[in-house]
């Protein structure tokens, strides 16, 4: 089973004052607060998912290589029954250093349309909202379960930032995410 | 896994009893002639690439009732229809500590990832299991029927209900730690290794870790179970026997235990027990031997574990365990490890969809087929295993049809498969070196050859057979199928140097060592700097008496190879046949400077020392062997004879007793026993044992004098 790449014609324009997440302390966030200023990603994760811990050293590599390029990094986890403990445990023994929120209604996965964990959005700051032009795979590693390629081909998160980090007008972009399905979680 | 390179572990205990003569009749036992040995190892140097096998053996045969709801149209259920399913299948590797990621073991766990589950099972991802059905029936197979997974996809369309509680099943219940007890022996890697959050370019990673076995006195295994700790991050784990301590050479070169490697060349110099697959899966549950198959772990081994390892995405500490399940029982029926192979015929073009790489292999006596284990890389894709009967009618052995690198395994049949003679054995492996397989470990796709890297292939299939309807035949069954194996091999490629060397070892084993000769010599021709065949060459020579011929050879391995100990010690051993006691001497003393608990260098060593008539140090010689292995049969006997020459008679004869108790068909052992009890006067036992050892060996002409002279004193005293 192969997925197309789909590209969309065009870019979501939303409204940050529609999305509430929260961060580790319980409070309720606008997680679309830097993305009026500068690019932003979210990486949909949850702590019992091997695809995604698996992913954990990736996503740090692409965290690191864009440091110093003003791109706000956010590690969204989407299962509600994940205590804020056990989510700082995690976070920890995989070594992630970047924000942590959690969508516990799922509003964040709603709006940028993720289905799976690993799945990322991109976000670069507009006229009048923040549009997203990136939803999808971090790069083509997984095709589907159980088939696997040794190294990715593309890596589609990496190529998406650069472009934004070097100008480069960026057509809003899909691609299809392997892992494990958001849909299996009940929201609070 | 790969038949290894041929560094057998040859040692000769070149002694030989008729010229061991102690002669009650004189008063000077003369012991300035060589002690003899009690059991002259025989040299065999028979490699065979082994991975021997714990077996698994779980939930046989389970019937897979349609759920209820499939049938009478309800709504699907968890606690009716889907708990079954789950816990039977899925909660056996998904449950804290096992292989899967998170446990299934409860409704709440099942439904936060219930449509994950429908699709997964849908697409037969999980539970993992290759072999296609009706192509072999095996143990432990963990295969959905279509109505189970039709259930788990309509109880997810349904909305994913827990249902009445009623209907509940009962949890599963699972033994944790050990599945078969509290093992006999538990053996673990000296120090932990880390495994990195992220594999080299993000690949899995393929280490073999070197685990001695402690130098306890020799044990029948009945089973043997691997807990690896972290399950979650392994695929597999291959347990290799390695005689020869050739692994521990590469062990922690890169400053971590063990060495990388996907396939592991181990060398073996004899048959046991290399004839049983130690193979380890998730989910596979470890099972005892079947009765009378358990295998022999030889003291002073290696126990080498071959482990794919995939990072889950943090730092991990690995030091995995071994447990072992002694029995007393002796192996009573020998199986053994057949490869059909055809590794050279592996040039994949880049870009080819279909390269079929084939092999065949006619069985020279009936045999039952009791496990299987096919083996391919990631360009591996159908792999077919069957069999054409003497009758030309086919059968099915194995079908996979797409071939998964990560979940291979050794799939045990559910009973054996009866294969008379003649039956041929054929693997018809495929391979797709397109881009279009997601596999492919180059991109783009470029030619792909043999060899243990991840980027290369293999074409191998290893069966385990159990020779049968052997009573007519005066040989080990092995050894011929070893021979028809090699020949085979030899056939197909006369430049095939492993295979002339298995033949050359075959042939020895078989009493034939003009043909071993023969055998070394073409590998030799191939490969003039080959220790092992030079080794093994000079043994052969050796065995004919031809020793003169033999002292180059093995100075020609130890030019090659200056640590080669067993070279040394069989050119200590020629030497020491040739009557050169303090050139013999030397060599067992420079290899006890570098391996000083090897018992049967103290004991030569000591022979040696004795031969020149230093009986006091000899002495300590043979103490010394003793302090390393109280079961050297040889020391003892050695030991007897130093104190008889001594004139200890009763010290010899404890210590005579004590190696017939380890050797008793030892006749050199009876008659020297004999000849010191009628020393005592005891003539009665003395008659006893000059009887029993005429009976082992009745050319045995001191035996038979002495027995004559001590039934006359006999005579006499009544």
């Amino acid at each position: 089973m192969t997925w197309p790449v789909i590209l969309l014609a065009c870019s979501v324009a939303v409204t940050s004052a529609q999305v509430r997440v929260f961060d580790l302390a319980g409070r309720a966030v606008d997680p679309l607060a830097s993305a009026h200023s500068q690019p932003t990603v979210f990486i949909f994760t949850r702590t019992d998912c091997p695809i995604s811990n698996r992913y954990a050293p990736e996503i740090e590599r692409i965290h690191e290589e864009f440091r110093t390029s003003r791109i706000a990094f956010w590690l969204v986890f989407v299962d509600p029954n994940e205590s804020p403990e056990a989510i700082r445990s995690h976070v920890s023994e995989y070594g992630y250093g970047m924000g942590v929120l959690r969508d516990l209604g799922h509003a964040l996965v709603r709006l940028t349309g993720v289905r799976v964990t690993p799945e990322v959005a991109v976000f670069v700051p507009s006229a009048s909202e923040p549009k997203m032009v990136y939803r999808g795979r971090i790069d083509d590693k997984y095709v589907d379960f159980g088939k696997e390629r040794p190294q990715p081909t593309t890596h589609d998160l990496e190529r998406v930032l650069k472009a934004i980090v070097e100008g480069k007008s960026s057509k809003a972009e899909t691609t299809h995410a392997v892992g494990c399905f958001i849909s299996d979680l009940e929201t609070r | 896994m790969k038949a290894g390179s041929p560094d057998s572990k040859l040692r000769l205990v070149a002694w030989l009893f008729a010229s061991g003569v102690l002669a009650f009749a004189s008063d000077a036992t003369n012991l300035s002639t060589p002690i003899p040995s009690l059991n002259a190892r025989t040299v065999v140097g028979v490699r065979l690439a082994v991975s021997s096998f714990a077996g698994f053996n779980l939930q046989q045969g389970r019937a897979s009732p349609t759920p209820t709801a499939l049938i009478n149209g309800g709504g699907v259920t968890f606690n009716k229809d889907i708990a079954p399913i789950i816990f039977k299948n899925c909660a056996p590797c998904h449950r804290p500590g096992e292989a899967g990621p998170f446990p299934l073991l409860n409704y709440g766990d099942v439904k936060k990832h219930a449509a994950q589950i429908a699709a997964v099972t849908h697409i037969r991802f999980m539970p993992p299991w290759l072999p296609e059905p009706g192509y072999g029936d095996f143990v432990g197979q963990r295969r959905l029927t279509d109505g189970e997974i039709q259930a788990i996809q309509r109880w997810v369309q349904q909305g994913a209900i827990e249902g009445d509680p009623k209907d509940k099943p009962r949890a599963p219940v699972f033994v944790e730690g050990w599945q078969l007890g509290k093992p006999d022996l538990v053996l673990k890697i000296s120090r932990a290794y880390e495994l990195p959050a992220h594999g080299d370019s993000g690949r899995d990673v393929f280490r073999n870790f070197v685990v001695p076995v402690p130098a306890s006195s020799a044990r029948n295994i009945k089973a043997i179970e691997f807990r690896p700790g972290n399950a979650q991050i392994f695929h597999h784990a291959n347990i290799l026997v390695d005689r020869t301590e050739s692994s521990r050479r590469l062990d922690g070169q890169d400053g971590q235990p063990g060495f990388a490697g996907m396939d592991l060349e181990i060398q073996s110099d004899h048959f046991d027990p290399d004839s049983h697959f130690l193979f380890w899966k998730p989910g596979t549950a470890p099972s005892a031997e079947s009765d009378g198959i358990p295998w022999r772990l030889e003291r002073g081994t290696d126990l080498v574990l071959n482990l794919h390892m995939r990072p889950d995405g943090k730092p991990e500490s690995i030091q995995p365990e071994v447990g072992l399940y002694f029995t007393d029982q002796r192996p009573t029926k020998f199986p053994m490890l057949l490869q059909l192979e055809n590794d050279r015929a592996l040039k994949i073009p880049p870009g080819d969809k279909y390269f079929v790489v084939t092999d065949d292999f006619k069985l020279p006596l009936d045999v039952e087929l009791l496990a299987i284990y096919p083996h391919a890389h990631y360009v591996g894709k159908d792999i077919q295993g069957f069999a054409t009967l003497p009758d030309g009618k086919r059968k099915s052995l194995i079908w996979i049809k797409d071939w998964n690198f990560d979940w291979q395994g050794v799939f045990r049949y559910q009973q054996p498969v009866s294969l008379p003679k003649g039956t041929t054995l054929h693997m018809r492996w495929t391979y797709d070196n397109s881009a279009g397989n997601v596999r492919n470990p180059n991109n783009p796709p470029k030619l792909v050859v043999a060899g243990n890297q991840a980027t290369d292939e293999m074409s191998h299939l290893w069966v385990q057979v159990l020779p049968v309807n052997t009573s007519q035949l005066k040989v080990d069954p092995r050894m011929i199928l070893q021979e028809a194996m090699m020949r085979h091999r030899a056939a197909q490629d006369p430049s095939d140097y492993m295979a002339h060397f298995n033949l050359g070892a075959a042939m020895q084993a078989m009493g034939k060592p003009e043909e071993a000769i023969e055998e070394y010599r073409r590998v030799l021709d191939l490969r003039p700097d080959d220790a092992i065949a030079r080794n093994s060459l000079g043994a052969a020579l050796q065995s004919m008496g031809r020793i003169d011929e033999a002292i180059p050879e093995y100075q020609r391995a130890l030019k090659a190879r200056p640590d080669y100990f067993d070279a040394r010690y069989n050119l200590g051993s020629a030497l020491l046949a040739g009557g050169k006691a303090e050139e013999a001497a030397a060599e067992f003393a420079e290899i006890l400077t570098a391996k000083p608990d090897d018992s049967d260098a103290h004991a030569n060593l000591a022979r040696a020392l004795a031969m020149q008539g230093k009986m006091v140090e000899a002495g300590a010689e043979f103490e010394s062997a003793l302090r390393v292995d109280p079961q050297n049969a040889d020391a003892h006997y050695g030991l007897g004879r130093v104190f008889a020459a001594q004139g200890d008679l009763s010290r010899a004869v404890v210590e005579f007793e004590a190696a017939l108790r380890i050797a008793p068909s030892s006749a050199g052992a009876h008659s020297d026993l004999g000849t010191v009890l009628a020393m005592q006067g005891n003539f009665e036992r003395a008659v006893s044992e000059f009887e029993a050892a005429l009976r082992i060996d009745p050319e045995l002409k001191e035996a038979r004098d002495n027995l004559e002279r001590a039934r006359a004193k006999l005579a006499r005293q009544n």
